[in-house]
């Protein structure tokens, strides 16, 4: 079937037309959508049966009026053709230690997965969200998520998104939150692979001293796209939000990344603070970067930092200097680079897998 | 500090008294409100244009008429074309002596005191009114280095080969709806050539003064910086308040040559009636220097962003501007700058100062292309809201296309720091004299780029007065 979604990862404020960063559009064939016939779930029942995997309607009410980073049509889309995806409701004060770990493993028999999960960590409580989405060698799969996430009072939310699809994929991810009052969202992304790479998210601080941390790796090679859009409100008092993104491209990779702190008028004490680290291999690369702060309050303070270039040429020397050639060097420096985000993510088997998968991409790599 | 109130700092609106003293219009011609072919045809056979530039003239209206309204940035919705005169003449000549200026128009200029900068720091001087230029002169010895300082009609007539090569071929009228109208309704403004290897030492000023109501003013300045030249450019503008919108859409095309150096500076000080389209554009060889000093002050609603293409290897661009909106004023300010060639640097610096339900923007593009190897390009931005009713947006995009580069973006945005006021009254300073320096502070950067008298002038622009704790 076709995909066609337009004006998606929309920038909260339009700016000039020909810098082509206002809003993107998907057009690409997709694998038909049939139920998916897989258990993505691979924590135990034990822990699934302490907390309601099922949500009821009023939960998807709670979500009505929650916007998410790519938009309405892709809400629709994902709402119309989901065959999978899972919804919790941790009751408050239930603390979940072990994390709730599921895993998207896309091949020739379940090719499109079209998730849509309900989050919500009510009062007190704490969950561990793990997902990866991978998809087999030579199989040109497809993913569409939508992810909506509310915490209650002093709740917390740790998810973890980490995408290693084939370089045939095309993967959208799209996330919705609502914060409330001294409740936390810890973000943990890692675009990794795919051909074709849509992601979204909308958080809405609206309680007081609610934060939002956010940690996200990606790494294009070959002609891979990426296109972020982050949108996070700052509504309550003394609200915070770190955005923290560190990237490498090369080839004839390209990536978008509209991220956008907007303090909203009565965000007193509010402080939101985003960069964006990106290490550039070679010419013929495209590397955009929309970094927006949006301020209709005073006593707040909104920061961005951004810088872009090749490796560090010292930093580089000295590895040189204890042995390595240039190649190994540099690559080591790119795994180094991801570290940030993979030291956050809770299974030591994922972290190697991620190490490995980037190794084995880079391992490609004749010279950078 | 929850559950008290915080006292703001206040800071005083512009005294504006010696900018909205209205002259009574006196036109010796002008055009009906509105744009058509018939308005334009008239402009052109008014100034006596040769047959090309009548020819553009109607080519650019046909263009205004296919593009549309901007979709990002302040509303436009209070400008209406069919209000707005295009073209005012005044009473008079352009003069090379004060003394023959009417007096009216010179006491204007006067109470300005461009005519007492001219005599003591500047190298030449352009005074336009409306829609023509009444006075221009250029010191004996600047004219005696070959630097040619005219209004853009004598050019026109006198210089056409070069300014044929030049006119509007940086902004052409398909930039957007403005420029469009600019090229179909365009008069007065200054052109400036400085010859190879001359440097102008002391800086040449153009003002323009809008007088009338509900005109608009479309001045074209077009500066070439040979090889190896030097040169200050110093633009400054104003208009008394009306209750109807004044329109100022003038465009500025800047040729810096190999190794030449350009400084601009504008202090634009428009009421607060005015819809401020401007359009200004640098195009830079190899190793030339650009340099924009900008202070955005006045105007209703503002669209600046000056841009500069850096076409040749280690040519380099530096923009150092502040914004002030105040009540009323939405300023969307900024620019836009391509790297183009190897080693090309820029460095820029902006601030901005909302308050009293003013709204700033800062928007920015910045591309690196893939030739573009060796870049370095930083940007500073900082944005001091004074108030809770007030605005204040950053907009700036990155597009890289190499990995030879290095950049460093840096915003942000909040109120004075309640720490740095607490550091300087440690130091023995009182509270008062702690807010008053730390506000001065913010615009120093910019101040110290001015010459003297332009920083006295914009520190008369931003007059605090404090009260209570700065929160």
């Amino acid at each position: 079937m076709n995909l066609e979604l337009n004006k998606i990862n929309v920038l909260p404020v339009r700016t000039w037309s020909w810098l082509g960063v206002n809003d993107t559009s998907i057009q690409e064939a997709i694998p038909d959508i049939k139920p998916y016939t897989k258990n993505p779930v691979k924590s135990d029942g034990a822990l699934l049966n302490n907390i309601a995997l099922k949500s009821d309607d009023s939960d998807r009410d709670l979500f009505s009026s929650v916007n998410t980073g790519i938009g309405e049509e892709a809400v629709d889309f994902t709402k119309e053709y989901s065959n999978c995806g899972m919804s919790v409701r941790v009751p408050a004060g239930m603390n979940i230690k072990e994390p709730v770990y599921l895993e998207y493993n896309l091949d020739e028999d379940n090719p499109a997965a079209v998730e849509l999960n309900h989050i919500i960590a009510e009062d007190n409580s704490e969950i561990t969200v793990v997902i990866t989405y991978r998809s087999e060698e030579k199989c040109p799969a497809f993913h569409s998520g939508l992810s909506y996430l509310y915490t209650g009072k002093n709740a917390v939310i740790n998810l973890i998104q980490i995408q290693l699809m084939n370089e045939k994929s095309i993967h959208l991810n799209n996330i919705g939150a609502k914060l409330s009052e001294g409740s936390k969202v810890n973000l943990v992304q890692g675009e990794l692979g795919g051909f074709k790479t849509i992601n979204g998210l909308r958080a809405d601080l609206t309680g007081n001293n609610s934060i939002i941390d956010i940690n996200t790796i990606y790494f294009g090679d070959g002609s891979r796209s990426l296109d972020f859009n982050y949108v996070v409100n700052h509504y309550g008092r003394q609200t915070h939000s770190n955005m923290n993104l560190n990237g490498a491209l090369m080839d004839k990779s390209s990536k978008v990344f509209r991220g956008t702190l907007d303090f909203k008028k009565g965000a007193e004490g509010a402080v939101g603070a985003e960069g964006e680290y990106i290490l550039l291999f070679n010419s013929g690369i495209k590397d955009v970067s929309a970094p927006l702060i949006l301020c209709g309050e005073d006593d707040v303070e909104g920061k961005h930092a951004a810088n872009s270039g090749k490796i560090d040429e010292d930093k580089l020397f000295y590895m040189m200097s204890r042995g390595l050639d240039e190649l190994s060097a540099k690559k080591m420096m790119v795994e180094a680079w991801f570290q940030p985000a993979i030291s956050r993510i809770p299974y030591s088997s994922l972290q190697t897998e991620i190490a490995d998968y980037v190794k084995e991409r880079l391992s490609h790599v004749k010279s950078i | 500090m929850e559950g008290t109130e915080r006292n703001k700092t206040y800071v005083e609106d512009i005294d504006r008294s010696i900018y909205d003293i209205k002259d009574k219009v006196n036109a010796s011609f002008l055009t009906e409100k509105g744009l058509n072919f018939g308005i334009v045809n008239t402009i052109s056979l008014e100034k006596n244009d040769p047959k090309w530039m009548r020819e553009f003239r109607q080519n650019a209206l046909k263009v205004y008429n296919s593009l549309e309204l901007p979709k990002w940035g302040p509303s436009l919705d209070g400008l209406d074309m069919n209000n707005i005169v295009t073209y005012i003449r005044p009473n008079t000549k352009m003069q090379a002596s004060w003394d023959e200026v009417p007096e009216d128009i010179k006491n204007t200029f006067e109470r300005l005191g461009i005519p007492e900068a001219e005599r003591t720091s500047l190298a030449g001087v352009g005074a336009q009114y409306d829609s023509e230029v009444v006075y221009h002169n250029i010191k004996e010895e600047v004219k005696r280095l070959g630097v040619i300082y005219t209004d853009m009609e004598s050019a026109l007539r006198e210089y056409e080969d070069m300014v044929k090569e030049h006119f509007m071929k940086l902004i052409t009228p398909k930039a957007h709806k403005f420029a469009a109208l600019h090229g179909a309704v365009w008069s007065g403004g200054s052109f400036v050539y400085v010859p190879p290897g001359v440097s102008v030492e002391i800086p040449l000023q153009s003002y323009f003064r809008l007088n009338a109501p509900g005109a608009g003013q479309f001045e074209h300045t077009l500066i070439i910086v040979d090889k190896g030249a030097n040169l200050h450019f110093i633009e400054g503008c104003s208009a008394p308040k009306y209750n109807v919108a004044n329109l100022h859409a003038g465009c500025v095309e800047l040729y810096v040559g190999e190794n030449a150096r350009l400084r601009y500076s504008t202090i634009e000080n428009w009421s607060k009636n005015m819809y401020n389209l401007n359009t200004k554009i640098a195009s830079v060889e190899k190793g030339g220097a650009m340099e924009w000093v900008t202070g955005s002050f006045g105007s209703h609603v503002s669209y600046l962003f000056p841009s500069t293409i850096l076409k040749g290897e280690y040519s380099k661009m530096e923009y150092t501007g502040i914004t002030f909106a105040g009540g009323g004023q939405n300023l969307d300010t900024g620019l836009k700058v391509v790297h183009g060639a190897p080693h090309t640097s820029s460095h820029i610096d902006a601030k901005s100062i909302s308050k009293d339900g003013g709204c700033c923007t800062f928007r920015s593009s910045i591309n690196v292309e893939s030739a573009a190897v060796h870049t370095k390009s930083s940007v500073s931005c900082e944005s001091l809201m004074l108030d809770d009713n007030s605005r204040s947006d950053t907009i700036p995009v990155m597009d890289v296309r190499t990995d030879e580069v290095d950049m460093g973006h840096e915003a942000k945005i909040g109120r004075i720091s309640d720490n740095a006021i607490f550091y300087l009254m440690s130091r023995g300073m009182d509270e008062m004299e702690a807010k008053a320096m730390i506000v001065n502070g913010f615009a120093e950067p910019i101040a110290k780029e001015l010459p003297l008298e332009y920083a006295v002038e914009m520190n008369h622009l931003i007059q605090l007065e404090m009260e209570g704790s700065i929160g």
